[in-house]
């Protein structure tokens, strides 16, 4: 029948959009140029940062003491693979940085951190504990798109390897009991924060380099 | 200091190893605050490894000490949640193996578990385990389902008495029919509160299910009694579309509600009979109208003029596939405000002949400004005098404009 034809492109289409690694060109602020999406992507940043303090408290506090303690600094085991990509960079290596490599660190970084949020335990803790990690999750995803929609309007293909990685590497680099797992946890959340604190200096560093013609667009568009 | 980074035994090192030059190879000066780093192998190792405990038992706990660690047993110390275990309650094992004796542990303070922690002196971290800490389920009970239109089922249940197990307890609704078939799991919880699952599809009619649940949690499993049911018995709808009320002319007394029979009625076998209820505005009391019949429309009588009422309506369906049992009722619409008129010989329409002949205008604003100075904190200049003066103003202006003589 005519209607169930249209129906299957239109699935196909679906499949087909959804397929295609993170669209970045979907961001209309494209025509005012990359400087509205570092903005708009730094602006991101710091409302993951805040909503994450909001988070950390609930999770640390479903871990229990000492983990929500605010003194609370354990020492970190290194293992196999580093779970989780560091912020913590050489001031001098940060500082040298070509544009799309600040950029694709960041993507890398945030990719990553969105899969191992995504299994944090999400079968157990409060209803409220559940429904804030799925929202902050959502919006990681944004910050995700938004980074990738940066790197396309300046020209920088996306970091190869899925854009949003599958539930995780299996077995290896899991904690091998509940202690060390909440541990984990731990550090996650606070390389989340470092991550974030550092984006924030590094998407401004990114504002400061925006070509002239799109600064001239906006000051078209403010009637001056 | 036991977070200095060492040399580790690869013998002895349960994962992978990450060597110390590359350690010392990381960068010198980050932009973000230090990590402390430790060796790739546990320093310690705590048994039993996050237990699973009754309330009320007791337990004895071992921190063993790595072989290449440079502490000793008198070295170490135990928290729990954060806090220190008193020194009373610890007896050396061995020159690298310190334990603690818990006694009658309460509930787990946190369902995650209770940290129980092996320190170094410097208050390190060598080691921790998880102590689960509560007890078995209860048999969950009052479970009650509803079909929406006979197309699914969703059901809903409490959790036994008492409640709080301390353990995260898990819920599984199954059901099956009842002569037949092997046991199915719904899958879709949380649909209507925190207790409940939904049934989405593949349910047949004319049969008598077998619903149950099932909880678990670490201590062990609690089902629940075994409800048996036809989904045609527990039939409800949607609520009625397009709640409409209006005025019956200049009748000051009555007004007339209609509205739509909710869309599934087409599809099926079977009536609708509705109620209606109806309050006054400022009341919390609702008066019920049970004749309804299967009509969609009907008139309310004997009503004060002049008010604002709220009117809700809702629908059973009943004599489903011929039978003569009524369904569930469905939930009520949103509320629909209407008025009823008032006639035009009460004092005060619309004249300002003094402030204070427009009673209920007045009344209104007055509690309008009562709200505004609760919640708008810096207005104080709003109030009930400011309106006065600005009606005793228009008084004034209006008897000036009619002096002047000036067109409208």
């Amino acid at each position: 029948s005519p209607t169930g034809d249209s129906w299957g492109i239109f699935t196909f289409l679906c499949a087909a959009l959804c397929n295609l690694p993170a669209l970045p060109a979907l961001n209309c602020s494209e025509e005012l140029g990359a400087g509205q999406s570092i903005q708009q992507t730094y602006d991101l940043t710091r409302y993951l940062e805040h909503q994450l303090r909001t988070l950390a408290g609930t999770y640390l506090n479903y871990l229990g003491p000492p983990f929500n303690e605010p003194d609370f600094n354990p020492p970190r085991l290194v293992r196999a693979e580093p779970r989780v990509p560091s912020a913590t960079v050489d001031l001098d290596l940060w500082r040298g940085l070509t544009d799309n490599a600040r950029l694709a660190a960041n993507y890398r970084a945030y990719s990553r951190l969105l899969c191992y949020l995504r299994l944090l335990d999400g079968q157990v803790g409060t209803a409220e504990l559940r429904h804030r990690l799925a929202h902050f999750c959502a919006s990681l995803q944004g910050l995700v798109l938004s980074i990738g929609g940066v790197m396309s309007s300046l020209g920088y293909p996306l970091p190869a390897g899925p854009a949003a990685p599958p539930a995780g590497p299996p077995g290896a680099p899991a904690a091998p009991n509940d202690f060390l797992k909440k541990m984990d946890d731990f550090w996650l959340l606070k390389e989340l924060q470092t991550w974030l604190w550092r984006s924030a200096k590094d998407f401004n560093r990114l504002k400061k380099k925006v070509p002239p013609a799109v600064v001239t667009l906006r000051l078209e568009a403010r009637g001056f | 200091k036991s977070m200095q980074t060492r040399q580790t035994d690869p013998s002895h090192t349960p994962t992978a190893p990450t060597s110390s030059a590359q350690l010392n190879t990381k960068p010198s000066q980050p932009i973000s605050p230090p990590l402390s780093v430790s060796p790739a192998a546990d320093p310690a190792v705590i048994s039993p490894q996050d237990p699973t405990l009754l309330i009320g038992s007791s337990l004895v706990a071992t921190c063993t000490l790595s072989p290449d660690f440079p502490l000793k047993a008198e070295d170490l110390y135990w928290t729990l949640n954060g806090r220190r275990l008193p020194a009373a309650s610890y007896a050396a094992l061995g020159p690298s193996t310190l334990s603690v004796a818990l006694a009658r542990l309460n509930g787990s303070r946190q369902q995650s578990g209770d940290n129980l922690v092996c320190h170094s002196r410097d208050g390190g971290i060598l080691a921790g385990s998880c102590l689960y800490v509560g007890l078995p389920p209860e048999k969950p009970v009052n479970i009650t389902c509803w079909s929406k239109n006979m197309k699914d089922l969703t059901c809903k249940w409490a959790p036994g008495t008492e409640g709080e197990t301390f353990l995260h307890t898990n819920y599984t609704l199954k059901y099956k029919r009842r002569w037949y078939g092997q046991d199915n799991t719904c899958q879709e919880y949380h649909t209507a509160g925190t207790y409940s699952c939904h049934i989405p599809k593949d349910l047949a009619l004319f049969t008598p299910y077998e619903i149950w649940v099932e909880a678990s949690n670490r201590l062990g499993v609690a089902v629940s009694d075994v409800v048996m049911l036809d989904i045609l018995d527990v039939v409800t709808t949607d609520p009625p579309s397009d709640v409409h009320v209006s005025r019956v002319g200049d009748l000051e007394d009555q007004l007339s509600v209609r509205w739509s029979s909710p869309p599934a009625l087409k599809d099926f076998l079977f009536q609708a009979k509705y109620q209606i209820q109806y309050r006054v505005e400022d009341s919390s009391e609702w008066k019920v109208v049970d004749d309804v019949g299967n009509q969609t429309s009907c008139r309310l009588a004997g009503l004060r003029p002049g008010t604002v009422y709220f009117v809700q309506v809702r629908c059973n369906p009943f004599s489903i596939y011929g039978s003569k049992k009524a369904g569930i009722w469905s939930d009520w619409s949103n509320p629909t405000a209407a008025s009823t008129p008032r006639s035009e010989r009460v004092a005060g329409g619309c004249d300002p002949k003094g402030g204070e002949q427009n009673t209920t205008l007045r009344r209104e604003l007055k509690q309008f400004f009562g709200w505004v100075k609760k919640h708008a904190y810096g207005c104080s200049n709003l109030g009930i005098k400011l309106y006065d003066q600005w009606r005793v103003w228009l008084q004034k202006s209006h008897k000036t404009r009619n002096q002047v003589g000036k067109e409208p």
